[in-house]
């Protein structure tokens, strides 16, 4: 066997370790992630969608000091964002209420 | 050592295919122990590509011409900065240097995303792994690098010496960082399409890869202007050729899709069509690597070897169909829960700035493919030339700058008319003064020289839209925070990076359209057959043919020098030395010009020809205006581009706040 030969052996012997480890290892089963959960994930869409929202809003403002924007159009886009980071925050809280009560009749069970 | 190397790669292949199998496994039967074993491939992947480049490098260093890859590309007598070089310089290296590349970027995503986005990045990693696997297949069964001559020669025969130029030490590098960094985005909206995460999380999670992506592709081909500009000899940069064209054409795509991912962002609409660029944008880098690989099409910067037309032509086959097909079966999760609020917004004008750079990648790829149409369907290869290609792209690109110039200006969700007069009526003025000033001063003799004029007034109008936005943007701090001018500037360009880093890339924009318009239209050529003691003279400047000196420099290759005194208002300001270099075990001479370059203007030095009997010679002498401008422009780029990618705490923030509620890895198995 060279020299040469006896690397190659040793670097597929760590390659085959590297990768067995986990598989062959006493690991305690577990999952990479849970279930989705249809209202969990509507949840977090919410609250990227709240942070648009308030950034929106932020800009309109902005927007609205650099004179890119009337007062009328200005008052009806502010009140629109407004309603909708309301309407966001609503829906936010009553998902964050069924996620809670879910939880904790999950733990209960 | 090259076994090694090649073993190595071998070893890559199988790792490589492991990880794919495992990957998906993990992701399908939800088990962190496939995952983990899967999780350790990305970095086996590229230690073993980085040990076989290590190899090839090792190779060239000590002339190792028992490999013919070596051999074909280097010589004893090659400088040790070419050497190195050299990987890249032909077929087989430069797949090892992209897949070096493509291994490194899944290195650093796998490293990013450690225990998190499990959703995602699974799925994400096998896509790049699979990008991996076709190259490593090509590598270890088609072009391999390690590939042994029967009797290895005493030398090699040599670098190209059109590649001996430092532009093609960084020119190769910068672009493949943006050609490969492009499969990143393309990963994960692979990946959100098959674990159909649709939400704007991929997007998110890719954001600044892109960004680096497209920075790297549009420096890459600003460096490939200049390596042609002064390693080519025509006295000009870009000349539409096919690979220029497949280099272009990723970078335009990909601008599009900077641009209507904040729609996405802000609006949560227009699903398919960012999806469509990302999945377009690779389609097109692999489409470059078609062009210059398959052999098809002729062009000075394909490999000499170019023969894996077929493996990039069924590759990029695949793409497409799966690309569509996902789309398609995905369409109802892609619908638009918002629309426009209205067609004056600034969302409308990123809308129209799609079509119009999509226009320009559509006509650009027409001309690049049409020589291969035209062979198939009449037999008859027709070389579409710049003529087409300035025709179409010159027209819609003046409406791209002026668009680049009235998307700041518009408020985003709505405007008003009397708004925009208000917010254009400055910019606009600016424009008219600078054409009546401007006027007197140009030639408006042909239609190349009136769209010249109208690009410049053009450029002042966005120029000045732009700085009219800094400045009330600024007064706007001012008056809020009550700072002083260079702290309420500093404090609003830091606070808003990606927006103000991309109103500097579009002021390095404008100067490459400036630069551009000016050296195309305004350039002036002369070439005269000199004695020694001639003079001649263009745009006020006086040269005078002083000697031809032949220089013999390390055996490699014979210089044939051109001196030539440049005087201007009587006064010696530079001697020119342009060169005819004969390099050793080559046919044809190597033409080195000698440059003067201003803001102003470059003057452009050529010696075209000599006779050594009686030592006269042929010069070329263009004098170009404006060319500088380009080159500052990628540097304003570059700037601009660090400001938009600079680590910003408030996204960083909002990242950190997404991923605290996204599920916890590794879950006990009874939950």
């Amino acid at each position: 066997m060279t020299g040469a030969n006896f690397l190659q052996l040793i670097l597929v012997v760590l390659i085959l370790v590297a990768v067995g480890i986990p598989l062959f290892s006493r690991i305690p089963p577990k999952r990479l992630f849970k279930p989705l959960d249809p209202a969990e994930e509507e949840y977090k869409h919410l609250l990227v969608r709240k942070e648009e929202v308030l950034l929106a809003i932020k800009e309109l403002e902005f927007d609205f000091k650099t004179d890119k924007i009337s007062q009328p159009d200005f008052e009806a886009l502010h009140h629109k964002l407004e309603e909708e980071a309301v309407g966001l925050l609503e829906k936010i809280d009553a998902l964050e209420k069924q996620l809670k009560k879910k939880k904790k009749t999950a733990g209960a069970a | 050592m090259n076994d090694i190397g090649e073993f190595a790669l071998l070893l890559a292949l199988a790792t490589a295919l492991y990880g794919v199998v495992s990957y998906v496994m993990a992701f399908r039967s939800n088990r962190v122990d496939v995952y983990m074993s899967a999780d350790k491939t990305p970095i086996i992947v590229w230690g073993c590509v980085m040990v076989s480049s290590v190899a090839l490098w090792k190779a060239f260093l000590v002339n190792d011409f028992s490999l013919q890859y070596v051999w074909a590309y280097s010589n004893i007598d090659l400088d040790f900065f070419y050497k190195f070089s050299s990987f890249w310089g032909g077929q087989k290296g430069s797949l090892l240097f992209w897949t070096l590349i493509l291994t490194t970027y899944m290195m650093v995503v796998h490293v990013q995303n450690r225990k998190q986005n499990v959703r995602l990045v699974p799925i994400a990693l096998a896509v790049m792994m699979v990008i991996t696997l076709f190259f490593l297949v090509l590598l270890n069964f088609s072009t391999n690098p390690f590939e042994r001559l029967p009797v290895p020669p005493e030398d090699g025969r040599g670098l190209n010496p059109l590649l001996q130029n430092y532009w093609m030490v960084i020119h190769p590098p910068t672009l493949y960082l943006g050609y490969v960094g492009f499969t990143v985005p393309f990963a994960f909206a692979t990946a959100a399409l098959l674990t159909k995460n649709l939400d704007d999380g991929w997007i998110r999670l890719t954001r600044k890869w892109t960004l680096v992506s497209w920075f790297f592709l549009c420096m890459g081909n600003l460096f490939g202007a200049q390596w042609a500009y002064v390693e080519l000899g025509w006295g000009g940069y870009w000349a539409w050729d096919p690979v220029e064209n497949a280099a272009f054409m990723p970078l335009i795509v990909a601008t599009a899709y900077l641009h209507s991912v904040m729609i996405q962002e802000k609006k949560d609409m227009m699903k398919v069509w960012n999806m469509s660029l990302v999945l377009l944008t690779f389609v097109m880098t692999i489409f470059g690597t078609f062009i210059t690989r398959s052999g098809l099409i002729q062009s000075v910067h394909t490999f000499d070897e170019a023969t894996l037309g077929y493996y990039f032509l069924g590759f990029l086959g695949v793409i497409i169909a799966f690309s569509i097909s996902m789309i398609l079966l995905r369409l109802p999760l892609l619908k638009s829960k918002n629309e426009l609020d209205s067609f004056l917004s600034r969302e409308a004008s990123f809308l129209l700035n799609n079509l119009v750079l999509l226009g320009i990648a559509f006509s650009t790829f027409w001309g690049t493919i049409f020589p291969i149409v035209s062979e198939a369907f009449r037999g008859v290869k027709i070389t579409v030339g710049p003529p087409f290609y300035n025709q179409v792209n010159v027209p819609i690109g003046m409406v791209l700058l002026a668009l680049i110039g009235i998307g700041p200006v518009i408020a985003w969700r709505r405007s008003s008319w009397s708004n925009l007069k208000k917010n254009f009526t400055k910019p606009v003025l600016a424009a008219v003064i600078g054409a009546a000033v401007l006027f007197p001063f140009v030639p408006l003799t042909d239609k190349s020289e009136i769209f010249t004029y109208i690009t410049f007034i053009l450029c002042i109008f966005v120029m000045s839209s732009m700085l009219i936005e800094f400045r009330k943007g600024t007064g706007a701090r001012m008056e809020a925070h009550g700072e002083s001018p260079v702290s309420a500037l500093s404090g609003m360009v830091w606070k808003n990076k990606s927006r103000y880093g991309g109103y500097i890339v579009h002021l390095g924009v404008v100067l490459i359209f400036a630069g551009i318009a000016g050296s195309q239209s305004y350039s002036t050529d002369v070439e005269k057959q000199l004695n020694i003691g001639d003079r001649f003279q263009l745009r006020g400047y006086d040269f005078t043919y002083e000697k031809l000196l032949v220089k013999e420099q390390n055996s490699t290759k014979t210089r044939v020098i051109a001196q030539l005194g440049i005087e201007r208002d009587g006064k010696r300001v530079w001697t020119g030395l342009p060169e005819k270099e004969f390099y050793k075990g080559q046919n044809q001479p190597v033409t080195e010009v000698d440059l003067i370059s201003t803001l102003k203007e470059d003057v452009y030095m050529i010696l075209a020809d000599f006779n050594p009997d009686n030592s006269s010679a042929t010069i070329k002498v263009y004098v170009k205006p404006m060319v500088k401008w380009m080159w500052l422009g990628g540097w304003v780029i570059a700037f601009g581009t660090m400001i938009a990618v600079w680590p910003d705490r408030l996204e960083a923030r909002r990242r950190t706040e997404r991923l605290k509620r996204q599920e916890q890895i590794f879950m006990p198995a009874q939950e």
